[in-house]
């Protein structure tokens, strides 16, 4: 053939090879950035600072980082007084 | 909400009541959820599955199977994949510009249509660029050149700037719903040259061919294996269209997630440097 036909076949099957490789792939690293979706609520008790931190919004604002956050206290003792 | 907040009832939990109604609930719900999710990840890789087989399919078909033509000989072959590339631009935009219709009308206002409008487009450039170039590599044998301003091409080099201004205008930052809005806006007046490109060869004189299935006549003007061929070409490259676009928008889910949550973290670590603050 003229290798016009098959550049025009590399080419589209290539970049769309590409294209989707790319979305899966960011789509798998996104997904390990974020944890996974809170449940709305738990069966088990909570307890600790995580409790103290539930928003008075019912929770729509905060992310689950935040509840790790409030586990350790605003500052360090001695500071911020 | 500040950090020193009220003490906690003996019972855990200061969120909604419904948490302390129905504990047992929410874990139904979150395992009915993650069901559904293995099931659409199932049915997704299965379309993908089809797509790359259909694809595949055309491709020997298309190189190996056919004859050629009587006129353009062996380049007719590039025929099997460049119209169903248009055919896959014009889905897209009209994808994108119904779920932009959708969401704009206050009714049935929902960021899922934000969402698909926006992959469905970004989907539609790349099929563009895609349509151009396989274009360009038919046209420099079959017209002596890589390119020509003809009307068809040009309205179709236009159509793919607009989207791409139009995917640039998406990542402009802003309040999501206003930015949600300008984009649908922005996506309605993109798609006027959507018709324009595709009667252009009807309307004005022009260097390239009529479609060879005219929508308005319902007329082909291929058959055989070349015109199965083709048809198996629009079916593969429109079940690659559903795949890309699914996984465009499962990734835009993420992506808005991310941001919600990063500017969550953020105002938190605002508001305890507030509290730290004497």
């Amino acid at each position: 053939m003229s290798g016009y036909i098959e550049a025009g076949y590399i080419v589209t099957l290539g970049a769309l090879g590409v294209y989707a490789a790319s979305l899966v792939g960011r789509e798998r690293s996104a997904r390990r950035r974020l944890p996974a979706p809170r449940p709305r609520a738990t069966s088990t008790p909570v307890t600790g600072a995580a409790a103290v931190e539930a928003p008075a919004d019912g929770g729509r604002s905060a992310a689950p980082a935040d509840e790790g956050r409030a586990a350790t206290p605003p500052g360090p003792p001695g500071q911020g007084g | 909400m500040s950090l020193t907040s009220p003490p906690v009832s003996p019972v855990g939990t200061t969120g909604p009541p419904r948490a302390v109604e129905a504990p047992t609930a929410p874990g139904a719900v979150a395992h009915a959820r993650r069901r559904l999710r293995t099931r659409a990840d199932a049915a997704l890789f299965a379309t993908g599955l089809v797509g790359v087989a259909g694809v595949v399919a055309t491709v020997w078909l298309g190189l190996w199977v056919t004859p050629p033509d009587q006129f353009m000989g062996n380049l007719v072959r590039l025929l099997y994949i460049h119209p169903p590339l248009a055919w896959v631009m014009f889905l897209a935009y009209g994808v994108s510009f119904l779920a932009s219709l959708l969401y704009l009308w206050p009714r049935t206002r929902s960021a899922r249509f934000d969402r698909l409008a926006g992959a469905a487009a970004e989907v539609g450039v790349v099929f563009t660029g895609l349509t151009l170039v396989t274009g360009s590599l038919w046209g420099r044998p079959t017209w002596g050149q890589w390119w020509t301003w003809d009307p068809l091409l040009t309205t179709t080099a236009l159509l793919f700037v607009l989207y791409l201004g139009y995917l640039a205008l998406r990542r402009v930052p802003g309040e999501p719903e206003a930015r949600a809005k300008r984009s649908a806006i922005a996506a309605l007046i993109a798609f006027i040259d959507v018709p324009i490109v595709y009667f252009s060869v009807l309307w004005w004189k022009s260097l390239h061919q009529a479609p060879s299935i005219d929508l308005t006549t319902r007329k082909t003007y291929v058959h055989g294996s070349m015109a199965w061929t083709l048809l198996l070409g629009f079916v593969s490259f429109t079940v690659v269209f559903a795949w890309l676009v699914a996984h465009r928008y499962r990734l835009a889910v993420l992506e808005d997630r991310e941001e919600r949550e990063g500017l969550a973290l953020a105002l938190a670590e605002r508001r305890a440097e507030a509290a730290e603050a004497p």
